[in-house]
This record gives structure tokens, sequence and C-alpha cells, in this order.
């Protein structure tokens, strides 16, 4: 990563739930924003500028929404910049507010994503009826569906991996007081007996809809020091950052495993002087919606063998006990405020190697993988943090 | 050339918060309440965080059901979903107690400085629509 280094020294995050309906928007942004800053022993005013993101505006019908927020973020003569690249978003809104502080212009930088999926129906949103085009009323899962089948086709993994994935994910939850879904009884056979949603996706092996924000506070190397010495917790170095896309409708791309996606991985494992990510990496946060996608992404980064990454998952190498834990915090398959989801993989990376994540920190975890995309898995964003100044 | 049109229509939701709510709930009860801010100014329509400062605020201040137009546009041939389906004024309005003004409709011909009052609609239900329309007071100042 070139230029000035930088740290996460604050994470904040709200209470995820289907409605929040004690609080407005800005109420909600402000939650995970004081967390955020009293995790970095910091106040508002200690703060150089704001970078937030969020999915599509007509999720929630407030059109720009960082106008209106200002005042609640605390950005009232402060630059306010907002970020945009549909589920991706959280990870790239992150990437920029980073990208302030190695460019040596700011040296604490707030960012914040968030959702408030209860104003809408953002399942459903994308698909509204388009001339001439059939209207398949297919839902987000819908449009994954046939790439999920396609991967199962080429890897032949068997029918159940997805089953274990989010049973894996829902089980992980109950050790993350803010995830949105709690669920002590699901069990192997809760999931099977699922409603098929979008076959072979059934309901239990996708993300719910979540309200949720989620802050965090980046520091440059000074700030960083500063800020470590006050709390007595160490900062997540940032070791590497790297976003791409690519057209969802370019000929010839693969949609099970996409260019960009693995470009995006190359480039931040370089970054970061990782060479065998499997071994190296302690703990992923991986944006998983729905539940074939850790296999398919745990191939696609480079953490197994194409056609092999449905192992890990069968082998548990993936659990919390495993050698690669995924998604220790519940994942998305737990909580989904959209445009803080990516965000929440990259806080959650953070946490786990400043040892903050209580009960579902992986001991000695000392090198994170963030992950997120977004669109029609044609945006990604990726981030590697540390314990160790790179 | 082939042509189709596209419509796209999608519910929305809002959660109010603490302010709001209770600014909305206050017009329900033909009351209108405004927000102290930091500086000891009253902000109406009320805000949840100080325009200066970001801090958060709290104390609720009731103001008049009568005040004093600070700036006016006439209207006076009315399109199809504007108030009050015939000739009106949208006008900002400062209303006593308040060091802020709100846009609303004045049935009414009214210029900078006028004296207005609120004509509340007969059923409310907690939405800026309960004040139905400013009315000139007669021999304001």
């Amino acid at each position: 990563m070139s230029g000035n280094r930088v740290a996460v020294i604050g994470v904040g995050q709200t209470k995820y739930a289907a409605v929040r309906g004690d609080v407005s928007l800005a109420g909600l942004l402000r939650e995970a924003v004081y967390r955020a800053l009293a995790d970095a022993h910091l106040g508002m005013d200690d703060i150089d500028a704001i970078v937030v993101g969020k999915a599509p505006d007509f999720f929630e019908g407030v059109m720009m929404p960082e106008g209106y927020l200002a005042e609640a973020l605390g950005a009232v003569g402060k630059p306010l910049f907002r970020v945009h690249t549909a589920g991706s978003v959280g990870g790239s809104t992150a990437i920029v507010a980073a990208g302030h502080i190695q460019s040596g212009v700011h040296e604490r930088v707030l960012t914040v994503g968030w959702e408030m999926q209860s104003c809408s129906e953002a399942m459903w949103a994308l698909s509204f009826p388009l001339p001439f085009q059939q209207q398949l009323v297919a839902g987000a899962g819908g449009y994954f569906a046939p790439f999920i089948r396609e991967y199962m086709r080429r890897s032949g993994a068997p029918d159940d991996i997805g089953i274990l994935v989010a049973l894996k994910d829902r089980l992980n939850a109950l050790k993350n007081p803010y995830a949105h879904l709690h669920e002590p009884d699901v069990t192997y056979d809760s999931v099977k007996d699922s409603f098929m949603l979008w076959e072979p996706i059934r309901y239990s092996e996708t993300c719910p809809s979540s309200d949720g924000a989620i802050a965090l506070v980046l520091g440059g190397e000074a700030a960083a020091e500063a800020s470590a010495a006050s709390t007595g917790v160490s900062p997540a170095w940032i070791h590497g950052t790297s976003m791409r896309s690519e057209p969802a409708m370019a000929s010839g791309r693969d949609q099970v495993s996409p260019q960009a996606s693995q470009d995006c991985a190359a480039d931040v494992f370089a970054q970061a002087g990782i060479t065998d990510p499997r071994r190296q990496i302690d703990v992923v946060e991986m944006y998983v919606p729905f539940s074939w996608y850790e296999p398919m992404w745990l191939e696609s980064l480079g953490f197994a063998e194409v056609g092999h990454g449905w192992k890990l998952t069968e082998d548990g190498a993936t659990q919390m006990s495993g050698d690669l834990p995924v998604n220790c915090s519940g994942g998305v398959l737990s909580t989904n405020p959209i445009g803080a989801s990516g965000m929440i993989r990259f806080g959650e990376a953070a946490m786990q190697v400043r040892g903050q994540a209580g009960d579902h920190q992986i001991e000695g975890a000392r090198l994170a993988l963030g992950h997120a995309y977004g669109g029609a898995a044609q945006f990604f964003a990726m981030w590697v943090v540390g314990s160790d100044k790179p | 050339m082939l042509e189709a049109p596209l419509v796209i229509e999608y519910p929305f939701n809002r959660t109010t918060g603490p302010v709001i709510g209770a600014f909305l709930t206050g017009l329900r009860e033909q009351r209108v309440l405004g927000i102290r801010g930091v500086d000891g100014r009253v902000v109406c329509p009320p805000v949840e965080y100080d325009p200066q400062t970001s801090e958060p605020l709290t104390e609720m201040v009731e103001v008049g059901a009568e005040g004093t137009v600070t700036s006016w546009s006439r209207v006076t041939t009315p399109r199809d979903g504007q108030p009050l389906g015939g000739a009106h004024t949208l006008a900002l309005i400062r209303l006593d107690g308040a060091d802020t003004s709100m846009l609303h409709v004045v049935d009414g011909e009214v210029v900078t400085g006028d004296r207005v009052r609120i004509r509340w609609a007969d059923e409310r239900e907690g939405l800026i629509t309960d004040i139905a329309a400013f009315e000139p007071v007669e021999g304001g100042v």
C-alpha cells in the first residue's frame, strides 16, 4: 500500500434489527458514530473529514442523504464525501476514507455506512418491469441463483454445502450481540426444511433485511499511536486496499468467479505481502448474502484451488475452530443493512486483529481480510488489516 | 421507433425519531413545537442536531399559532396538485417565538412583514398538512 500509514482506531456498531422504529435515520447513524468515537477516545471535534456510503438512494427514498445528515455526522464546516458502489459500498467507502489519510491531507477521518431497509423492500427493489424485457420478479437471490447452480455443476459440490454455511453463520451470530438474527434453535434440519426461495437457495440460506449502521475512525500513524496509548488497544493497521469492477453484461464474463474479483484479491494480497492466503490470513470477513457464496469466494480469492472451495466448508476449516475462520460475526447471512454490510466486514476484520471481537474473537488473530461485493457480482472491495505496523 | 412507458412505483416508510415525531404529534394536538439550539435560538420546524455544533437537541419549545411572513411567492394560476385549489401564496413564515421560518401556504395575498395565523385541518393525523393553511391576520402590523 502506497502513501502514509493508516489504521482503524475506532469501531462502532448499532444493534441490527428488522425495524429500528425508535430512531430517525440521523439518530441511527449517530449511535454508531458515538460508539466509534468512544472506542477511539476521540470527540467529534477531533475529526478532520467524514466519508459516508450507502446503497441506492431509492432503497430509503432519501435523495442525497449526506446533505440532510451533515449536522448529525458532525460535518459542519468539514469535508463530507459520499461513495456509492452498490452492495460493496461499505468496503469502498472505508477504502476512500483511508485514501483521505494515505494522501497526507487528513489525519483523523470518520467513515459511516448504513441502511434502513425497513423504509422499503430492497430485496425486490431491483425487480421493476423494464420495457421490452421479461419481468421475472426474481429479487436479488433470483439473480444469483443461476450463478450458484453453475458453481455446483462445475465443482461437483454436494447439495448441502449451502446448508452448512448457513448453519455455521447463524450459530456464529449467537456470539455477536450486534447481529440481527439470533436463532438459538437453528439446526441442519431447520435450514434444510426451510422454504425453497430461489432454488437452490432456501429461505434460511438468505440474508435478512436489516436496519443498522457502522462507523469506523481511521487515523494516520501519529493519531493511531496516540489512540493506542490512550485506549490500550492496538490499532488495526491497513496493509492493503483494493477495488475492482467490471460490466454486468460483458461478453465472456465469468459470473461464478468474476475477473474483477480475482484481480482485486491478487492486488490486495500483493500489497500486504501475502503469497499463501490460506496459511497467512488468520480470519476472514467475507460478503456472503447467499450461503453458496462462501465456497465460491474461497476459490475466487485464492483460498482454495478452483473446484475445491466447498471442501473447506465441508471439513469445518471455515468454522471458528477451523484454520481459516470465515464470518465469525455471523456475516451478511445474519445481518444485512446493505450499505453497511461491506463496512461491517471491514470493521469486524479490524476488531479481530485488535482483539475486540468478544465471544467471536479468534485468539491471536494478527492478519484479517475484509471483503465486499455488489451489483451483479461486479463491484469488489477488499482490505487486509493487521496488528503489526506494515 | 418503438416506445414503451416505464413507471416505477415504490412505497416508502419513515421513522421520525423523537424530535420530528414530537413535532408531528404536536400538530395533531394543534400545538407547534420548535427546539432550542445551543445558541439559545428556537428552530421551527425542529431539528435533531444543532445546525452549528452538531450536538443533540432536546429542549422542545412551543411557539405561537401566529407569525410573520419573511418572504413569499404568489401563485395566481395553480396547477394540478398544488394546495388550496385556487390562487394562493407560498410563504416563509416565522412563527412567534421561533427564530427560523417554515415554508407553508397562505390562503390570501400577503407580502413580507404581514401577519398570518394557522388554520387547522378539521381532521388531524400528525402530518404537516394538519396545518391546512395560514390566513392573513386582519389589522396586523
